[in-house]
C-alpha cells in the first residue's frame, strides 16, 4: 500500500504541474507582440520528465501545438543529447518539420537540474509575428520562400546568449524588435518553470520525477481507456472536400476503433500542392487527434500517455503529411478541416452524439497597404459552429480553433482600416432541430483613400457549405466579394482598388436533426431576432402564420 | 454620535454600528422584494440596543448586491442599445471565441439586450477621433419614436471610439432624453466607460443601464425612509473599486456597485494590514463555499477594470458579462468549508468546486449531507471540535465524517487511515488556495513570498499556517471581529472615485500639453464628485498610466504624478519591465494604454477598540493528524478571550465563536495591541 504523503502528494504535483503550464502560457500569451497571435493564444507550455516524456501542457487556444510539441522534444534532443546540455542551456529550432509546422512557431526546450542531473524539461513554443520570406501568404512554391529555418541549436549557452543566432532571426524579420521580445519571454518562461518545477520538488523532497510520471500516464492511459470503450470498436471511414488553392481537396480517414485505442490512416487523401496549404503530419496528427479527444476524452489532461492512445498516420508526400520542401505557411487550413473529417467517423461509430460541421479552417484577413502608406493588419473573420446534440451551434466562433477576433476599434487603430459594418448573416446557420451558428457578414475599406492588398489564402469553404447532421441541412458556403465586381475564388493575392470595399461573408455551420422538429417558440425567436428569414421559416421549417401567432 | 454600515447579502443583512465605546452588530435576513424594509429593521434594532434614535447617526455606509442579483436573475429594466449602423450585434457576438477548449456544450450568456432592442443610427467617429458622419436630428426623433413604441424604460447609447470622441454619442444622448422624458432612463457609453474595445463598453454601458431604473428607486426609497425616520447625516454607498460614493452617483452609476460586499471584506483587510504596520498583504478569506484573494500594498487594495459579472456557464472564467468599472481584484477560487472532496475519473483526489452549501451542508451537519466536504475533513483530523462549531449555532455530529470519507475518499484511494484520508483532503485543499494566490501573483508581477498573509472567513485560520508554509511567507494575521468584515470594512472605506482614460498613443506622439490638460480636466471631474462628501482639504488624487510595448499585450500600471515628464515615463517603465522579465527590448516604442485619475478622502485611522481581559488561560489539548509525520500532534488550546500578549509556540491552537487557528509546530504566536493574532514563522 502506498504511504498516505505519497498519494496525496502525487495528486498535488499532477495538478502543480498543469498549472505551472498554464501560467507560463499565461505568461507567454501577455507578451506576445501582435494582436491576433495574443487572440489566438498561438502559443503553449509544457514540462517533461527526464527521459522526455511530457507530463503536462497547457491548453491554449490553438489545438496545433500539443502532440507538435511532445514530438519536437525528443526530436530536438535526438540532435542535441542530453548528456551535453549542462545548467542554463536552451535549444531552440522553428524547423516546421520538427517544430509546430511553420516557420512562424520557435520552439524552445530548457532542461532543469537538479544536484547536478537533468531531472526534466521546459518546453514552450510561440509565434514569431514575422521572420522573413514572403510573409502572412499561401504563394510561396516551396519552404525556402516562407522564411529563414533555424536548425536545432543552443539559444542559451550557460549565461550566455547566442547573440550569432538572435542576429540572424532579427536581420531576417520585417520586425526584429518584436521578434527577439517574443524569442527571449519564451526563453524567460521556460526559467520561471525551471525554477518553479524545482521549487516545487523542494517542498515534496523529491530527487526525481520518476514516482510522479508513473502516477500520470498510469492514471490517464487508463481514463483514456476507459473513455474510448465509449465508442464501438470498429472501422469507420469519411471523406471531405475543400476548395483547395485553386482546385478542389480531398481528405480522407480510415478510422479504426480498437481496445482503447484509436489508429487513424489519412492514405488516399489528396497529393501535397504546390503553395502553402500544405500541412506536415505532425501538426495534422494534433488538430486531428483534438477532433476526437473534444468528443471523447475531455477531462483527460494533454500528456504522453494521453496522446499515444491516439495515432494518425499517411504516407509521405500528401497534403495532411507534406515533405520538405513543400511550402507550408498557411497549414491550418487543412489542418483545421481534420476533426470535422474525425468527427465524421465517429458520428457512423456514435450516431446522434457528434455535433455537426462547423466552418472550418479560420478565415485570417491579411490585408497591407498597396498604395503610399505601408501597413499590414491581420484579424480573423469567423465563421459559425456546428449544432449540437440538443443546442444550437454558436454563431461566430471558431471550431477547431479557439481564436476569437480582434476588437474593430483596435483594428481601426492598429491600420488605416474601416469597418463598415460586421453583423450575423441571416439564414447562414444550417437548419435544423438545433440550428447552425450564424455566419457573418463584414465590410471593410481602406480609411486613406489609398489601394489595399489582400491575401485570400485561408477563405476556405467557398464552394460547399459545412454538412448536416441527422437530418439537419447544411450550413451556407462563405462568399467574398469586393465592390468593384472581383467575385474571390482561389487562394491568391487580390487588389482592393481605392474607394471600394471588401465585402466577406464567413460559413454557416450545419446543422443538427430534421428542421421540423425544432421548437417552434425557438423558430419564432430566431425569425423575430432576424436570424432567419420570413421564407426559411415557411419553406424550410415550415413555420404557419398560425403558429407564429401563437408562439408569440 | 453613531456611524452605522448596512451590508444586504442574498441571505442576511449585517447591521453595524461604531460608536466611541466599541462597534456592535446585528443580523436580520434580507427582504428580498423590498431589501429597504430589512435595513430599516436592523438599523432600527441596533440604535435601540445602544438606546439612540436616528437623528443621532451621523454617517450611513451601505452596500448591496441588489444590483448584482438583478443581472444574475435578469431582473433589470428593459433596455435598448442604440450603436453605429452595421455593430447592433456587436454586444451578441462578444469575443466570438470558445472559453472552454474541450468542452463541446459550452453556452454564451444571453445579451442583456435582445436583437430586436439593439437599434442603430447612421453616425460614425474615426479612430483618430474625426467625425466622419454626424447624426441627424429626424433620424434621433425616428429612433425616440421606435424606442416609445418598444416601450423602454432604459436606453444605452454606444457608439465606435466614443472614448476618443464622445460627441455624436453624448448628442444623441441628450436629445433621447428630451424626447423621450423623464420615465425612461439614458446612459451613454464614454461616460459609464471611456476605453477602448467596443464590445466590453457597449457591455458596460447595457448593464448600467439594465439596472438604473431599479437601484434608482431603491436608493431613493432607502433615502426617504432614513429621512422619515428622522437621518440628518450623510448617506453612502460602497462602490466596488474600495471607496465610498454619494447617493447621486450612485443613481447614476450603479453598475459601480456590483462588488460592494466583497470590496469591504478587503477594506476591512486593508484597515487592519494597516494597524498591524503590514505594508505587504495577502488577503485570503475562506467561506462555506468558495475562497476569495486579494492583494494589498501600503493599506491599498489591488484593483482592476476588467471584471466580470454573471457567468452563465458552470461559473467559468469568460461565460460572463465583462464590466469596465474600477473593482477590487479578487479572485475567487471554488474551495470553501462546504467544497466537495471526492475521486474523478481519472482516480484523482479533487476537492471543489462543488459545494455542499449550508444546505444540507458537510455530512457532519447532520442533515442529510452525503457527501465529504473540507469541513468533514477538519473535523475527522482533529482541526476542529464537535461543540461550540459556528458560535455553537450548528452541533456537528462527529461519526458522520469520518464515514463520508472513507466511503468516498479513503477506500477508493486505498488508504490505510481515515485520518490520513482526511489530512490528505485538507492538503488539496490547502494546496488548490495557495496555487490560486502564487498564480496570481505572478500576473501581477508580484513575488508572494515577500507579503503578509492576512486571513477571514470561518477557514482562513485554519488553512492559514499550511498555505503560508507552501507559499514561503513567514508571517501571518488574524484580525479581530473578521466575521462581519464587509460591514466593518465599509466604515473603514474613504469616499473615493476614480476614472479612466483611453490614450493608445506612444510615448513620442504624446501632445504634452494637451494631455495635461485632459488629466487636470479628469482630476477635476473625479475631485467634484468626491467633494459631495468630503472637505476640499481632506481629498487627496492620484494618477496612473497604464503603459506596454506598442504590440504587446501586456500593460504595467505606473503611478505618475499629474505632471507628464516624458522621459520619466520611458524610464520608469523600462525598469519596471526588466524587473518583472529580466531584460527590456530597445527599438519598441513604449506606449500610454490608458490613464486613470482618482481622488480619494484622507482620513485618520480609527482603532477599533478592544476588549481588554484579565482572565487567565483555560487550556485543554486536542490531537490532531499530522500528515508528514503520519501521527497525531499534540495541540494545547486557548480561548482567544483569554489570550494575554505573551509570546505562545506551536503546536497550539486558538478556538473562538467562528473560527479556529492553528498555530503550527514551527509557528509562534502573539496578540498585538489591536487585538489581532500575529503569527511568525520560526527561524530556521
Amino acid at each position: 500500500m502506498t504511504k498516505p504523503l505519497d498519494i496525496v502528494a502525487q495528486n498535488v504535483l499532477w495538478n502543480r504541474l498543469i498549472s505551472v503550464c498554464e501560467e507560463q502560457a499565461n505568461a507567454l500569451m501577455r507578451a506576445a507582440f501582435g494582436a491576433i497571435v495574443r487572440e489566438a493564444g498561438d502559443l503553449s507550455a509544457g514540462v517533461f520528465d527526464a527521459s522526455g516524456m511530457m507530463l503536462a501542457q497547457a491548453v491554449t487556444g490553438t489545438p496545433g501545438h500539443v502532440n507538435t510539441m511532445a514530438a519536437s522534444v525528443n526530436a530536438m534532443l535526438k540532435i542535441v543529447p542530453p548528456e551535453q546540455l549542462k545548467p542554463g542551456d536552451a535549444l531552440v529550432t522553428n524547423d516546421p518539420w520538427l517544430g509546430a509546422g511553420h516557420v512562424f512557431d520557435f520552439v524552445v526546450v530548457t532542461p532543469a537540474f537538479l544536484n547536478g542531473k537533468i531531472i526534466g524539461y521546459l518546453a514552450s513554443t510561440s509565434h514569431i509575428v514575422d521572420v522573413g520570406g514572403r510573409g502572412w501568404s499561401a504563394e510561396s512554391a516551396s519552404v525556402f520562400e516562407e522564411g529563414v529555418t533555424i536548425p536545432v541549436m543552443h539559444l542559451r549557452r550557460g549565461k550566455q546568449l547566442n547573440e550569432d543566432l538572435l542576429g540572424i532571426v532579427t536581420t531576417n524579420s520585417r520586425v526584429p524588435h518584436e521578434a527577439r521580445g517574443d524569442i527571449l519571454s519564451l526563453l524567460t518562461c521556460n526559467d520561471t518553470g525551471v525554477s518553479r518545477l524545482i521549487h516545487l520538488m523542494d517542498e515534496y523532497e523529491l530527487r526525481d520525477l520518476k514516482e510522479v510520471a508513473s502516477f500520470i500516464f498510469g492514471r490517464s492511459a487508463a481514463g483514456t481507456k476507459s473513455a474510448l470503450a465509449r465508442a464501438p470498436k470498429g472501422t469507420y471511414e469519411n471523406c471531405i472536400q475543400l476548395d483547395g488553392y485553386d482546385k478542389p481537396i480531398e481528405l480522407r480517414a480510415k478510422m479504426t476503433i480498437a481496445d482503447g485505442r484509436i489508429d487513424v490512416d489519412l492514405s488516399g487523401s489528396s497529393k501535397a500542392v504546390n503553395r502553402g496549404i500544405n500541412c506536415p503530419l505532425n501538426y495534422s496528427a494534433a488538430y486531428a487527434a483534438f477532433g476526437i479527444r473534444a468528443l471523447l476524452t475531455p477531462e483527460v489532461p494533454n500528456n504522453q500517455a494521453s496522446l499515444d492512445a491516439i495515432t494518425i498516420t499517411a504516407p509521405p508526400g500528401l497534403v495532411v503529411s507534406a515533405e520538405r520542401p513543400s511550402p507550408v505557411s498557411a497549414r491550418h487550413v487543412i489542418g483545421q478541416a481534420l476533426p470535422d473529417l474525425m468527427l465524421g467517423c465517429l458520428e457512423q461509430a456514435l450516431p446522434g452524439e457528434v455535433l455537426a460541421e462547423s466552418s472550418g479552417a479560420l478565415w485570417t484577413m491579411s490585408i497591407s497597404g498597396a498604395g503610399q502608406t505601408p501597413f499590414t493588419s491581420l484579424n480573423v473573420a469567423l465563421g459559425g459552429m456546428g449544432a449540437r446534440p440538443e443546442l444550437d451551434g454558436i454563431s461566430t466562433t471558431a471550431f477547431p480553433s479557439g481564436v476569437g477576433a480582434v476588437s474593430v476599434e483596435v483594428s481601426e487603430t492598429a491600420a488605416p482600416l474601416i469597418y463598415h459594418s460586421k453583423r450575423f448573416a441571416p439564414d447562414t446557420g444550417g437548419a435544423g432541430k438545433y440550428r447552425g451558428g450564424l455566419a457573418q457578414r463584414i465590410e471593410i475599406g481602406s480609411a486613406i483613400d489609398e489601394d489595399m492588398s489582400l491575401s485570400a489564402a485561408a477563405f476556405e469553404r467557398l464552394t460547399s457549405g459545412p454538412s448536416g447532421r441527422q437530418g439537419g441541412k447544411n450550413g451556407a458556403a462563405g462568399k467574398v466579394t469586393i465592390t468593384d465586381g472581383t467575385e474571390i475564388n482561389d487562394k491568391g493575392l487580390y487588389k482592393i482598388p481605392a474607394g471600394e470595399r471588401l465585402v466577406l461573408q464567413t460559413p454557416g455551420g450545419g446543422g443538427f436533426g430534421d428542421p421540423l422538429q425544432r421548437d417552434r417558440k425557438a423558430v419564432a425567436r430566431d425569425l423575430s431576432h432576424g436570424l432567419i428569414t420570413e421564407k426559411v421559416a415557411q419553406t424550410v421549417y415550415q413555420m404557419t402564420k398560425i403558429q407564429t401567432e401563437e408562439t408569440q | 454620535m453613531v456611524r452605522i454600515a448596512i451590508d444586504i447579502g442574498g441571505t442576511f443583512t449585517d447591521v453595524v454600528s461604531e460608536t466611541l465605546n466599541g462597534i456592535s452588530s446585528i443580523k436580520v435576513l434580507t427582504t428580498s422584494k423590498a431589501p429597504a424594509v430589512g435595513a430599516m429593521e436592523g438599523v432600527s434594532r441596533i440604535l435601540q440596543d445602544l438606546s439612540l434614535t436616528y437623528q443621532d447617526i451621523s454617517t450611513i455606509v451601505h452596500g448591496t448586491t441588489l444590483a448584482t442579483n438583478a443581472l444574475i436573475e435578469r431582473r433589470g429594466a428593459k433596455t435598448a442599445l442604440v450603436t453605429t449602423r452595421g455593430f447592433r450585434d456587436v454586444l451578441e457576438m462578444r469575443y466570438e471565441k470558445r472559453f472552454e477548449q474541450y468542452a463541446l456544450d459550452i453556452e454564451m450568456p444571453e445579451p442583456l439586450v435582445p436583437r430586436p432592442l439593439r437599434l442603430e443610427i447612421n453616425e460614425r467617429v474615426l479612430a483618430d477621433g474625426s467625425i466622419s458622419q454626424s447624426p441627424k436630428d429626424k433620424d434621433i426623433e425616428d429612433l425616440a419614436q421606435q424606442l416609445r413604441s418598444l416601450k423602454v424604460e432604459a436606453v444605452a447609447v454606444g457608439f465606435l471610439h466614443s472614448y476618443r470622441n464622445p460627441a455624436n454619442e453624448i448628442y444623441v444622448a441628450e436629445q433621447l432624453r428630451t424626447l423621450l422624458g423623464d420615465e425612461v432612463t439614458v446612459c451613454q457609453s464614454a461616460e459609464v466607460a471611456c476605453e477602448i474595445r467596443e464590445y466590453e463598453r457597449f457591455s458596460t454601458v447595457c448593464a448600467n443601464a439594465y439596472v438604473r431604473p431599479l437601484m434608482s428607486r431603491y436608493l431613493a426609497q432607502l433615502q426617504s425612509q432614513l429621512e422619515a425616520q428622522g437621518f440628518e447625516g450623510s448617506l453612502l454607498m460602497m462602490l466596488s473599486g474600495g471607496g465610498l460614493t454619494t447617493i447621486d452617483q450612485s443613481m447614476r452609476f450603479p453598475i459601480r456597485l456590483v462588488e460592494s460586499g466583497p470590496a469591504g471584506g478587503v477594506a476591512l483587510a486593508a484597515h487592519v494590514a494597516r494597524e498591524v504596520g503590514s505594508s505587504k498583504t495577502l488577503s485570503l478569506d475562506i467561506g462555506g463555499t468558495t475562497a476569495k484573494i486579494c492583494f494589498i500594498e501600503n493599506g491599498l487594495p489591488q484593483t482592476t477594470r476588467h471584471f466580470e459579472v454573471a457567468r452563465a456557464w458552470r461559473d467559468v472564467k469568460g461565460s460572463g458579462l465583462p464590466i469596465r468599472v474600477p473593482t477590487v481584484e479578487l479572485v475567487e477560487i471554488g474551495a470553501g468549508g462546504g467544497s466537495i472532496a471526492k475521486i474523478d475519473t481519472l482516480g484523482r483526489l479533487k476537492v471543489g468546486p462543488q459545494s455542499a452549501g449550508s444546505d444540507p451542508g458537510p455530512a457532519a451537519y447532520g442533515r442529510g449531507g452525503d457527501e465529504a466536504t473540507i469541513t468533514d475533513a477538519h473535523l475527522t483530523v482533529g482541526n476542529i471540535a464537535a461543540s461550540g462549531f459556528a458560535g455553537g449555532m450548528i452541533e456537528l455530529t462527529p461519526a458522520k465524517a469520518p464515514a463520508v470519507i472513507w466511503r468516498h475518499i479513503q477506500e477508493p484511494m486505498g488508504m490505510e487511515d481515515v485520518k490520513a484520508a482526511a489530512a490528505g483532503i485538507v492538503e488539496l485543499a490547502d494546496e488548490t488556495m495557495a496555487n490560486a494566490a502564487r498564480v496570481h501573483g505572478i500576473e501581477l508581477g508580484l513575488d508572494v513570498a515577500s507579503f503578509d498573509l492576512l486571513v477571514s472567513g470561518g477557514g482562513g485560520a485554519l488553512h492559514a499556517a499550511r498555505i503560508a508554509e507552501k507559499l514561503g511567507i513567514r508571517r501571518i494575521i488574524v484580525p479581530l471581529n473578521a466575521g462581519v468584515g464587509s460591514a466593518v470594512g465599509f466604515l473603514r472605506s474613504p469616499v473615493a472615485f476614480e476614472s479612466a482614460i483611453s490614450i493608445t498613443q506612444t510615448i513620442n506622439a504624446i501632445d504634452v500639453s494637451s494631455l495635461t490638460k485632459r488629466i487636470a480636466e479628469q482630476t477635476n471631474y473625479v475631485r467634484k464628485i468626491v467633494e459631495e462628501a468630503v472637505p476640499e482639504d481632506r481629498i487627496e488624487t492620484s494618477v496612473k498610466a497604464d503603459m506596454r510595448y506598442q504590440g504587446q499585450g501586456l500593460e504595467l500600471t505606473l503611478d505618475i504624478d499629474g505632471k507628464i515628464e516624458l522621459k520619466d515615463l520611458e524610464t520608469t517603465f523600462l525598469r519596471h519591465y526588466e524587473a518583472q522579465f529580466g531584460f527590456h527590448l530597445n527599438g519598441i516604442p513604449i506606449e500610454v494604454v490608458s490613464i486613470s485619475v482618482s481622488a480619494r478622502e484622507l482620513r485618520e485611522e480609527e482603532r477599533s477598540a478592544v476588549v481588554q481581559t484579565t482572565k487567565s488561560f483555560s487550556s485543554a489539548n486536542r490531537d490532531i493528524y499530522d500528515l508528514k509525520l503520519q501521527d497525531h500532534i499534540d495541540y494545547e488550546v486557548f480561548e482567544r478571550s483569554s489570550l494575554s500578549g505573551a509570546l505562545l509556540g506551536g503546536p497550539v491552537a486558538i478556538s473562538e465563536d467562528q473560527t479556529t487557528t492553528l498555530v503550527r509546530p514551527g509557528w509562534s504566536m502573539k496578540k498585538s495591541n489591536d487585538g489581532h493574532l500575529v503569527l511568525d514563522r520560526n527561524a530556521l
